[in-house]
């Protein structure tokens, strides 16, 4: 195996992702990952420190000889870090590039100058690469790291502080990477209100506001590592894990890649709806009577409405994750529900549909999913380094079809598609996923339509945290690892 | 023997494909005269467009479909069309068209009628609804229909189009009505108890095989009925499945020797109100 260089992952250190990875990289015998924890750079922690930290532990966790780690160079000299200009994406229509005009905007609180490094870290060279500190390795030159991003999710103490982050009044402001930036969020929370925000299970607590956080973020994080990592590499970078975050912008660049996306709904002129009455006129005079409507930031299936309109007789049928209480002295609560909810009643809709447009949303024409006796299925195609891996079908009774709201799985030949459609939804991933090109890892939700169509619903940067699959004897975290180490990232 | 189902998607019925077209087609085809099965699934956007064409072409074209003995109009899931809005028509010309059919079964209730019910031969009637109306259960009870051997509707709920009662059924578990009936399906009903307690000691039963009350809404308070019936004890089949049933009845019902299925117990208070976070996976 070609020596590999080290990994950063940036995580909420201890979840099934950060263990999923150094897992994989113990059987491969590949030194441990450095885990980045999102909680300290939103508490303000520098990078450097984080980092230090980082090789600290895995010093005291007992495995210097073979962690090969970086040691960045923090010998007081953060000038030196020429910061990468980095390319604005093509065809960003109206959306801002990322600009990092001098490396040193942003957040205050989470943009303090790298202190002089201890001991254990020392800059070697100023071309980007590292040596490692003595005391782990003496001989070989380092390689220059991989930068990895895992999933945001999992504490709600997370969640808040990306809120928080994301508030008009937040100390960092950098929406450089927030496709669409320049709209102000609805009824926005201030800083402390959103840092006040309670734990409560499943709640959607505002989230236009928690997708501006999470952009702030990544645009911090990605400034931050350039800077004390210029030669650094993404395997996904922040800026495209943005676009991938906003479905109505993932959509929006699968298209202009002519990559087949479900229609999305919208007038001859191209004006989306923009609440319920627009989605209900544009649905008739459009003729799509059924149609997908997706919080533009969701994941897991969170605030997704499976929507119809009957023309003939205007009655509707909703069937969503979204729950609902209602209150009468204060607006209504939205949570994600485990067990699908069905709407009939207008009143309720309008609400939901309303609330879900005015945090952002995407509707787009539901294309039926084949299936057999009640059961349809899409596909959840993994897509590394610009080939397609693992794949799961996921079968369920209801429209939405997400593992964890009690879907089946299994593989595609079992759920009944033929081998050559399985080679076109590989094709269909695999040219998703080279809409994105700063980015090798993707989980791709294909489906299939009744007349041997494609079409790709979903690029989830995230997309791999699948279980008990495996490709080449891989699980999804092996193949990765074995794939993007020691070879050239498309970046 | 062969079976060929069409059906006509979104796209397909935007971009002008219909199904009249497909039944001349296949009318046309080699296989049309050998064809026993013909499963006729989503005639393009059934929530707008009704089956009255379909039905048309089917009988225009019947003399091509010599050996056809099984057809089913409206095979479509919750994917394509809600089944409460698929809008049916008369489907009663097909009857004289095909008088070789042995089996016709029907899905959604919007729209439907059976206006001229007769047929020598026919065995079998299927018609699966979210809410059947009345008005199919009165042409029901009109028809004429010597040969049935198994009739099963899903009855449905008040809100998807279901408007009849107790009254609406009786016609139909009249034992000189069916002759021949051996399977009779009322199920799928939010009144599944009053129809359990109505059918648990009528004569009909002495002809049954299997009695279907299935997916309803059944509590003990029909179960109860049914244990204490005599007649209900000449079945080979009652079918409970998907029911309200207490643990208790159950165990009632399973040692009452019976041969009884009561798959798939349904919690009232199931409200399953689990809730996840929005980032997980």
């Amino acid at each position: 195996m070609p020596a590999s260089e080290p990994l950063i992952v940036f995580c909420s250190p201890g979840d099934r992702r950060s263990a999923g990875i150094q897992q994989a990289r113990l059987r491969l015998g590949m030194p441990p990952a450095l885990l980045i924890p999102y909680a300290g750079l939103l508490e303000g922690q520098p990078l450097a420190d984080l980092l230090e930290q980082a090789v600290q532990q895995q010093v005291r966790d007992g495995m210097p000889e073979q962690a090969g780690l970086p040691t960045p160079g923090l010998n007081g000299a953060p000038g030196r870090a020429q910061l990468e200009q980095p390319d604005s994406l093509d065809g960003s229509n109206g959306r801002p590039t990322p600009d990092f005009p001098d490396g040193s905007g942003g957040r205050p609180a989470l943009d303090s100058p790298a202190q002089a490094g201890p001991p254990l870290l020392r800059l070697e060279s100023s071309d980007g690469s590292f040596s490692r500190h003595p005391a782990l390795d003496s001989s070989a030159q380092a390689r220059p790291p991989l930068l990895r991003l895992e999933s945001p999710g999992g504490s709600f103490g997370l969640e808040r502080a990306l809120i928080a982050l994301g508030a008009p009044d937040a100390p960092d402001t950098d929406d450089s990477l927030h496709p669409f930036g320049q709209q102000p969020d609805l009824r926005p929370l201030s800083f402390k209100a959103a840092a006040a925000l309670k734990d409560m299970p499943g709640v959607l607590h505002h989230p236009s506001q928690w997708f501006r956080g999470y952009c702030r973020l990544l645009a911090h994080i990605r400034r931050e590592a350039g800077q004390l990592l210029p030669a650094s590499r993404w395997t996904n970078d922040p800026a495209e894990i943005a676009a991938m975050t906003d479905k109505r912008r993932t959509q929006q660049i699968l298209a202009e890649a002519g990559v087949p996306v479900p229609r999305p709904l919208c007038g001859s002129g191209g004006q989306a709806p923009v609440d319920y009455a627009s989605l209900r006129e544009l649905m008739l005079t459009q003729r799509m009577h059924r149609v997908f409507i997706k919080l533009a930031s969701g994941s897991a299936a969170s605030g997704v409405i499976a929507y119809q309109l009957n023309p003939a007789t205007g009655a509707e049928v909703a069937v969503t994750t979204i729950g609902v209480e209602n209150y009468i002295t204060r607006p209504p609560v939205y949570y994600n529900s485990g067990k699908l909810q069905r709407y009939t009643d207008s009143a309720r809709l309008a609400g939901i549909i309303n609330w879900l447009y005015r945090h952002g949303a995407y509707a787009e024409q539901w294309i039926p999913k084949p299936g057999i006796s009640g059961h349809s299925f899409d596909i959840r195609q993994l897509v590394v380094a610009g080939e397609a891996c693992h794949a799961v079908a996921r079968v369920s009774t209801t429209p939405i079809t997400n593992l964890h709201l009690r879907s089946q799985r299994m593989t595609p030949a079992e759920a009944g598609l033929p081998e050559e459609m399985q080679a076109q939804v590989r094709r269909s991933a695999e040219a998703s996923l080279a809409a994105f090109p700063r980015c090798s890892i993707a989980g791709i939700d294909v489906l299939v339509g009744s007349s041997g169509r494609t079409y790709t619903a979903d690029v989830n940067p995230f997309g791999d945290l699948l279980y008990d699959v495996e490709y080449q004897g891989c699980s999804t975290y092996e193949w990765e690892m074995k794939q993007l180490s020691g070879r050239n990232l498309s970046l | 023997m062969t079976a060929v189902k069409l059906s006509i998607d979104y796209d397909g019925f935007e971009e002008g494909k219909r199904m009249e077209t497909e039944i001349e087609r296949l009318s046309a085809s080699p296989e049309a005269a050998d064809l026993t099965s013909l499963t006729i699934g989503d005639w393009g956007q059934a929530y707008e467009n009704s089956s009255e064409e379909t039905v048309q072409a089917l009988v225009k074209h019947s003399a091509s479909f010599p050996a056809l003995r099984k057809l089913f109009i409206g095979e479509m899931g919750y994917e394509e069309c809600e089944i409460s809005w698929i809008t049916q028509s008369d489907l009663s010309p097909l009857l004289p068209a095909y008088p070789e059919l042995q089996s016709l079964t029907i899905q959604g209730g919007t729209s439907l009628r059976l206006s001229q019910l007769q047929h020598e031969k026919l065995e079998e009637l299927i018609i699966i609804t979210g809410g059947l109306g009345k008005v199919v259960l009165a042409d029901i009870a009109a028809s004429t229909l010597p040969n049935l051997q198994k009739l099963e509707l899903y009855l449905g709920v008040d809100n998807y189009g279901f408007d009849g009662g107790l009254e609406d059924l009786y016609p139909l578990i009249e034992p000189a009505k069916f002759p021949k009936l051996t399977y009779l399906g009322l199920k799928n009903s939010e009144i599944q108890d009053e129809i359990a307690s109505a059918l648990a000691d009528a004569p009909i039963l002495d002809q049954l095989h299997t009695l279907d009350l299935s997916l309803g809404t059944l509590s003990d308070t029909g179960a109860e009925a049914l244990l204490a019936s005599e007649r209900i004890k000449g079945l080979k089949l009652l079918n409970l499945s998907h029911h309200y049933l207490s643990d208790e009845m159950m165990l009632r019902l399973k040692n009452s020797g019976l041969p009884v299925d009561i798959s798939d117990q349904q919690k009232a208070d199931d409200d399953d109100d689990w809730r996840y976070p929005s980032i997980t996976e």
